[in-house]
């Protein structure tokens, strides 16, 4: 036999199963067992979504735990079960994960590997032409909770935003894919703001501006959420922008004379104010039945202010609970409605030296918060020139309109930027602690856990 | 493309033309230095051969490139002379062959190789060996003659699984990977005929193994089978062997004394202990002494009573078992072996036929076929197919002990299945005398008679499976030829479990699911009357697909093996299973159920759905694989070898096979006696070898990808299913790799009279599956299991062989296996620090620098003297506050024992021959483990009517714990007391013993004779195995794998057998 037809045979012996080598990647794609439910379809995503505990119902609680709307009795703090939550009341150093497991840093980060899993899931899908507008619904929806999760953590475990060191300060660990091997460390502020913008602007751009239900994000939600968080950078420009944009999608309030103030749970879940439904995980110190309400906050409400009623119920010690939860019941809404929307809006004319358009924002708002006589309102317009007038009034009204939503915190922090020199006490058996504006302790400790396991940059503690 | 590259390039390797010359010699034989005409001599590396004539004269061409002449001639040992080192003209001396010593040939799966020229760890079992046992299966032979193997019949997933050289794995699946031929067997490897079997090779170190890469790291267990001949006249070869199996001894349990058990009762009763059973709406059974108890209102000095219960306590329900349900089990095996080839063909049939019935009266058969055929059309290429087939079938039989329990209690040790005229009895799965006050007519009998019932309720297995390889070898130049191969594997069993309308499973749902109209007595049967059918079908398909180079050179004193290839596997496998209601067998008609809707028991009057049994599976594994091997000689005294594998498989996770994870090894060894300064007459052959190497573990329950589950809508959000997480998508899921070292050095003394080999071995299992910390920013839990876990072991294996006494008719040899392992936790994370989850012995206990299977148990501090509880120490203090010492104390308030697997492990074989007759003599040891025993515990004993006769010894006065450690009967149960009792260390044993594993006795009939019938040969055998325990350390006679409350000890099996060829 000739020599080159030996070598033809011995090539075709070797070489069939090197070809059929080539297309291994399909061969080897196929799943190991029919049973698994993998996710690839965008329903598996969507019911993903859908899952609300993970995605709408576990916001974090460790920036209003540490806010003034509330104190506790000194009993209360006594039993509180975590030494953790003491610790995020007084302000102390240790948030431990192996003493209160879930936190907002745990419950954050599931939600966003839940988005991080559906985008790349996305990835695999051809967005066909008959469905291109669920897979963009779906698209949208991942890219707004990641920013919403990513967003609610920095204004706990961040510096308020500061366009001047916002290279330098500390930014959060920008956690993009599903991958759980991958070493993970700090971003700097700005890239973590920038991804948080450029997450919800992505989403705008996808999201349906009327979804099927209100524990799913919109366009108008995204508005909403990117003008907070311009509002929380200071760029007021931006935030009256979308705040804007967000009101001409959807700028229904509510009438308070029309709600039943004697209701433990007077406002009704997805009521025509909300945008889109989130609230704080539920934990002792800021379950309503233990938080108190400031005094000075329940006393600066007008008598004729239907707030005061609608949001607060007396306890048997004299004091005051708080029963105004756009989320109805115990849950504390953290989501978009329209009444912050308008209040961003204001705050940002304001600013902004537009006062008259300012002011009609909020006399709009508080017209529907007023009592009415004979059907007939018994608010006064608020009036000024001043810009200083205007924005104390826009603010003093933020602080009631917003109280138990998680948004002191951010309002603080970015105030005292401004020079509001908010600062906190607590006093507890007979000690006080003290925080005062800009304290570094605004910024609150990474759990020792993740900081451990981790190896990334701790805050100052 | 690298690859074939390389493929390419050896192509081209040594084209070129050489001038041939003759070479002329005589071969003779080295004793008596007569000419040996036959011999075959063959040049190095041309391949040219020729063949010693009359006169032991040969004549062969030879070209410039041949340096090495080999002779080989049967019944001598193979010869090597250089062409260049010997004066011409050559004179060849052969050595006659000592008989039980010809070369060892091993076999990896992907080359059979002369064991001399290995450097990795092989055991090799030849046929005469594999064949002193007599068995259906092949697996069961090993334990008692495989060096570095074990049965674990200590861990409590072990059940009886095969592990070479311990563990390499926490989590994973702990079996060997099993090869027949070429490829991994996929079904069940029972289906293999253990007369179609030439010799098994164990692949025990990481240089033999790691040619199998990912699946390779518990060990390989490589089967090679009987290969036909070119130019060999028909043969034909028979056995034919039948085998008794003794019924089992059902004394060795140890069972509650029936007296024993009617005055726990008594008291219990007393204690109004039944009450909540006696008026549970679901009418739960009472035994007879309960019944009577009611009956006489408690009242045990009643005479009718004390009649009765004087009576109960007469009988044993072992008796029973003994008399109705075991029997002498039979197996008989059948085989018939052809084979024969001539100049361009050779062939091999075989047929087998095994029928089994255990001793409860379970059928099992098997019939073999088997056909391989090898053609060699050319003299440069050569095509293989081989053909297997083979079907079984299994069918139920009666229960057995422990199998017939009253409706969820164990049954109690005075049932008996038949009174004294031999009619069958019922024993109670309801309350006997609610059944019988039930209106007659409409329900169905509701008694359960076991002596009846396995008549009613068959369960039937059947398997087919073929297997199906073919291959072509062709030799491109010399030296160098290519393989393509193909495996084909279908199993296909099918089941079938048919409960007759007379079994009590049928009418007892029948009956739960009967509705009668109190007013009209209108009866609905919601389960249709009649028999219920389970059928269930299971296909595996397996496909393998391998391309391989083959390369050996051999030139002045260089030799060059290599090998390389890729192959392809996938195995799926699918099954179901369906069930039928109202099965009537005769006229094959089935009755409809409603499975949607719940329906009131009968009973209970609680609404429940009628119980389904439908199942789909379908599995998926796929691997792509490339792999070389090779090794390089030189001067016949120095080899190194190395090898390296990659996998890839729909196993892992992308990242796993998107990177080159090379499994790889290496190795060396060093022939001392054939250096110039080796003189040793005491020892003729002596080398050292050593490798190091990688291979893997696979699970292929761990899942690479993201898997969700879907959950009904929430009420706040209603329309709206949402989907959790169920695992997460792990990109670098991958195999479990085990590194080892070995070191081994191999001997052989003069005249043969001492083989064997010493080896030291390290073993370090990385990457294995466990518990990891997450840190939470990841999003995916505390926890998770990733390849975080490691471990090491190191072990010592010595194998050795001697021939004590060789006389002209009498000769007696030994076979010695010694094998130590030991295997420490590196790094594991138990969920837990309640000591109490570390006590359970045969369970991981993951303690760090602890054996993995170890044995932990509560300090003993000795039975109260005022009250007989058992007591603890905690803070350094007796107690009895089993809450303290449960919960609140940590692992190092426990007493470590030990660890749970053998430290030492071996057999010792004798074999004793005198003219035709012989005898084997096989023993096995295990020694350096615990285990735990158990012991009566009051719970089990209150609540399920679960005895143990340790209660006879219990503490019952002041003064008895001098002589006892069984702690007394209280009533008000404490369960943290009992659970304390079985978990502490007074209940640990050492569990070493010596077992008698068979005797081979055997005869082979004066060749004369047998010549005369026809024959070539033929012998006739007896064999006994399982003869049992003839030491062991613990004093309570207890055999330590078989102690576990109601396991019995094996049957013994006596087999009578012929083996015989016919030329």
């Amino acid at each position: 036999m000739n020599i080159f037809k030996k070598l033809n045979i011995i090539s075709l012996l070797i070489l069939v199963p090197l070809f059929l080598n080539m297309g291994c990647e399909k061969f080897l794609d196929e799943k190991s067992n029919q049973k698994l439910a993998v996710p690839k379809t965008l329903e598996d995503f969507q019911a993903l979504l859908d899952n609300t505990l993970n995605i709408n119902q576990s916001g974090p609680s460790e920036g209003e735990i540490s806010s003034d709307d509330y104190y506790l009795s000194d009993a209360d703090w006594d039993n509180l079960g975590y030494g953790t939550d003491k610790n995020i009341y007084n302000w102390g150093d240790k948030i431990i994960l192996s003493d209160k497991p879930e936190c907002g840093w745990t419950s954050g980060y599931r939600t966003i590997y839940y988005c991080n899993t559906i985008l790349e899931g996305l990835k695999k899908i051809d967005p066909g032409t008959g469905q291109s507008q669920q897979f963009n619904d779906v698209k949208g929806q991942a890219f707004y909770n990641r920013a919403n999760a990513f967003f609610d953590m920095a204004i706990v475990w961040c510096k308020a935003y500061d366009e001047q060191s916002s290279s330098t300060d500390l930014g959060l660990p920008l956690h993009l894919t599903s991958d759980f091997n991958v070493k993970l460390k700090r971003a700097n502020l700005k890239q973590t703001y920038q991804q948080i913008v450029d997450d919800l602007k992505i989403a705008i751009g996808l999201l349906p501006n009327n979804p099927i239900s209100k524990w799913r994000s919109s366009r108008a939600a995204s508005y909403g959420l990117l003008a907070r968080v311009y509002l929380s950078m200071r760029d007021y420009e931006n935030a009256y922008l979308n705040a804007d944009s967000c009101l001409q999608i959807h700028k229904t309030l509510m009438d308070y004379s029309t709600l039943n103030s004697t209701s433990n749970t007077p406002i009704a879940l997805n009521n025509v104010e909300v945008i889109f439904n989130r609230n704080m995980q539920s934990t002792d110190p800021i379950s309503v039945l233990t938080a108190k309400i400031s005094d000075d906050l329940y006393k600066s409400y007008a008598d004729d202010d239907l707030r005061k009623i609608i949001f607060y119920r007396l306890r048997p010690d004299g004091a005051f609970r708080f029963k105004g939860s756009y989320r109805q019941g115990s849950s504390l809404f953290s989501g978009v409605s329209t009444n912050e929307v308008y209040l961003i809006r204001a705050e940002c004319l304001a600013r902004n030296g537009r006062i008259e358009e300012g002011m009609a924002d909020l006399n709009y708002l508080l017209v529907n918060r007023w009592k009415k006589q004979n059907g007939r309102t018994t608010f006064i317009d608020l009036k000024t020139d001043s810009q200083a007038e205007a924005l104390n009034s826009i603010l003093e009204h933020r602080r009631k309109e917003l109280v138990m939503r998680g948004l002191r915190w951010m309002d603080i922090k970015r105030l005292n930027k401004e020079g509001a020199n908010i600062s906190l006490k607590r006093t507890i058996n007979g000690q006080t602690y003290r925080l005062p504006a800009n304290d570094h302790r605004f910024v609150l400790p990474i759990p020792e856990d993740v900081i451990r396991l981790s190896g990334m940059q701790q805050n100052p503690l | 493309m690298k690859l074939a590259l390389f493929h390419i390039i050896l192509l081209f390797c040594g084209v070129q033309a050489f001038g041939q010359k003759i070479i002329t010699g005589k071969i003779i034989t080295s004793e008596s230095k007569q000419p040996l005409p036959g011999a075959t001599i063959k040049s190095i590396p041309g391949n040219t051969k020729s063949l010693a004539k009359q006169d032991g004269i040969f004549n062969i061409s030879v070209d410039p490139r041949d340096s090495i002449l080999e002779v080989s001639c049967i019944g001598y040992l193979r010869t090597r002379v250089y062409i260049s080192s010997s004066a011409l003209p050559f004179v060849i001396s052969m050595k006659a062959e000592e008989k039980n010593l010809k070369e060892v040939i091993i076999s990896s799966g992907y080359q059979q190789l002369p064991k001399e020229r290995a450097t990795g760890s092989f055991t090799a079992i030849g046929n005469k060996r594999f064949n002193e046992q007599v068995s259906t299966d092949i697996l069961s032979r090993l334990p008692a003659i495989a060096n570095g193997l074990i049965a674990d019949n200590s861990t409590t997933a072990g059940e009886g699984k095969l592990m070479i050289r311990g563990l390499s794995t926490i989590n994973g699946p702990k079996a060997p990977l099993i090869v027949l031929d070429n490829f991994p067997y996929e079904g069940n490897i029972d289906n293999i005929n253990p007369n179609d079997v030439e010799s098994i090779t164990l692949l025990k170190d990481a240089a033999a193994s790691s040619i199998w890469g990912a699946r390779a790291g518990n060990g390989v267990i490589v089967i090679t089978t009987k290969k036909g001949a070119f130019n060999k006249p028909l043969s034909i070869g028979f056995n034919i062997n039948t085998t008794l199996k003794t019924k089992p001894n059902l004394g060795y349990l140890r069972q509650m004394s029936s007296s024993d058990f009617i005055d726990v009762e008594e008291m219990l009763y007393k204690n109004k202990f039944y009450e909540s059973r006696i008026n549970n709406s679901n009418k739960p059974p009472l035994t007879p002494v309960v019944e009577l108890l009611i009956k006489h209102n408690g009242d045990i000095t009643n005479p009718d009573y004390r009649k009765n219960t004087a009576l109960l306590r007469t009988f044993d329900v072992r008796r029973a078992y003994h008399k109705y349900m075991y029997q002498v089990g039979l197996n008989q095996q059948y085989a018939l072996n052809l084979d024969g080839g001539s100049q361009k063909h050779n062939w091999i049939a075989s047929a087998g036929y095994d029928r089994n019935s255990s001793i409860l009266n379970e059928k099992y058969q098997r019939f073999n076929l088997r056909f391989g055929h090898t053609y060699q059309p050319l003299k440069d290429l050569r095509i293989t197919t081989d053909i297997y087939y083979t079907l079984n079938s299994s069918i139920s039989g009666r229960p057995g002990y422990d199998n017939i329990k009253s409706a969820a209690y164990d049954l109690y040790p005075y049932a008996r299945f038949a009174d004294d005229s031999g009619n069958p009895l019922t024993i109670a799965q309801k309350r006997q005398s609610y059944i019988e006050s039930l209106e007659g007519g409409k329900l169905l009998d509701w008694n359960y008679y076991p002596l009846l019932d396995y008549k009613h309720s068959q369960n039937t297995t059947s398997t087919t499976d073929i297997l199906f390889n073919t291959g072509i070898n062709y030799t491109l130049f010399k030296g160098l030829n290519a393989d393509l191969k193909y495996q084909y594997e279908r199993q296909q069993s099918t089941g079938k479990n048919h409960r007759d309308k007379d079994s009590y499973f049928s009418r007892n749902l029948v009956n739960t699911y009967t509705q009668i109209n109190p007013s009209t007595g209108e009866v609905i049967y919601r389960v249709p009357k009649g028999g219920i059918l389970d059928l269930s079908n299971h296909l595996l398909l397996a496909h393998n697909l391998r391309g391989q180079l083959n390369f050996n050179r051999v030139w002045n004193k260089h030799e060059v093996h290599l090998i390389g290839g890729t192959e392809f596997r996938g195995a799926r496998s699918t099954g179901n299973n369906y069930r039928m209601y109202g099965y009537n067998a005769d006229i094959l008609a089935i009755g409809q159920v409603d499975y949607t809707n719940q329906y009131p028991e009968y009973i209970s009057k609680e609404l429940s759905y009628i119980p389904e049994n439908q199942n789909l599976e379908d599995a998926l594994s796929r691997f792509v694989s490339v792999y070389a091997n090779g090794s390089y000689t030189y001067n016949d005294k120095y080899i190194i070898s190395a090898s390296a594998r990659r996998d890839a498989s729909n196993l892992f996770g992308l990242n796993t096979n998107d990177k080159w994870n090379l499994l790889w090894s290496v190795g060396g060894s060093w022939d001392i006696s054939k250096e110039s300064f080796y003189k040793s007459n005491l020892i003729p052959y002596l080398r050292l070898r050593t490798t190091y190497g990688f291979s893997g573990n696979i699970d292929p329950k761990m899942s690479a990808v993201s898997t969700i589950r879907f959950l009904k809508a929430p009420a706040n959000n209603p329309g709206l299913p949402y989907a959790q997480f169920d695992n997460y998508s792990n990109p670098d899921l991958r195999w479990e790799t085990s590194g080892m070292l070995n070191f081994g050095l191999d001997f052989r003394f003069a005249s043969n009279r001492l083989v064997g080999s010493i080896e030291y071995y390290r073993k370090n299992g990385d990457h294995l599956f466990g518990n990891a910390m997450m840190d939470e920013t990841y999003g995916v839990g505390q926890t998770l299991t990733k390849n975080v876990a490691r471990i090491k072991g190191s072990g010592i294996d010595i194998e050795l062989s001697s021939i004590n006494i060789k006389q002209k008719r009498f000769s007696w040899a030994t076979d010695f296996n010694f094998n130590y392992n030991k295997d420490e936790v590196v790094d594991y994370l138990m969920d837990t620090k309640n000591s109490g989850n570390f006590i359970s012995a045969g369970s991981i206990s993951g303690v760090k620098g602890k054996p993995i299977f170890s044995i932990f148990s509560y300090k003993w501090a000795g039975l109260d003297p005022e009250t007989g509880d058992p007591t603890g120490y905690f803070d350094g203090k007796k107690t009895n506050d089993y809450t303290q010492l449960m919960y609140n104390s940590s692992l190092s308030d426990l007493k470590y024992s030990g660890q749970v697997l053998p430290a030492f492990s071996g057999s010792l074989g004798n074999t004793f021959s005198y003219g035709g007759l012989s005898l084997s003599l096989s023993f096995s040891y295990k020694l350096g483990h615990h285990f735990r025993r158990n012991s009566i515990d009051y719970s089990s004993l209150f609540n399920r009517g679960l005895g143990h006769s340790d209660y006879a010894a219990r503490w019952q006065q002041p003064g008895d714990e001098h002589h006892t450690n069984i702690p007394s009967m209280i009533y008000a149960l404490n369960t943290n007391r009992d659970t304390f009792y079985s978990g502490s260390s007074v209940l640990v044993e050492k569990a070493d013993h010596i077992r008698m594993e068979y005797v081979m006795l055997s005869y082979s009939l004066n060749q004369n004779l047998v010549n005369k019938l026809g024959m070539k040969n033929l012998s006739i055998f007896f064999n006994a195995s399982n003869l049992g325990i003839i030491w062991r350390a613990n004093k309570l006679r207890l055999d330590p794998e078989y102690q576990n409350g109601n396991t019995l000890l094996p049957s013994k099996y006596f087999s009578i057998g012929l083996r015989a060829n016919v030329n």
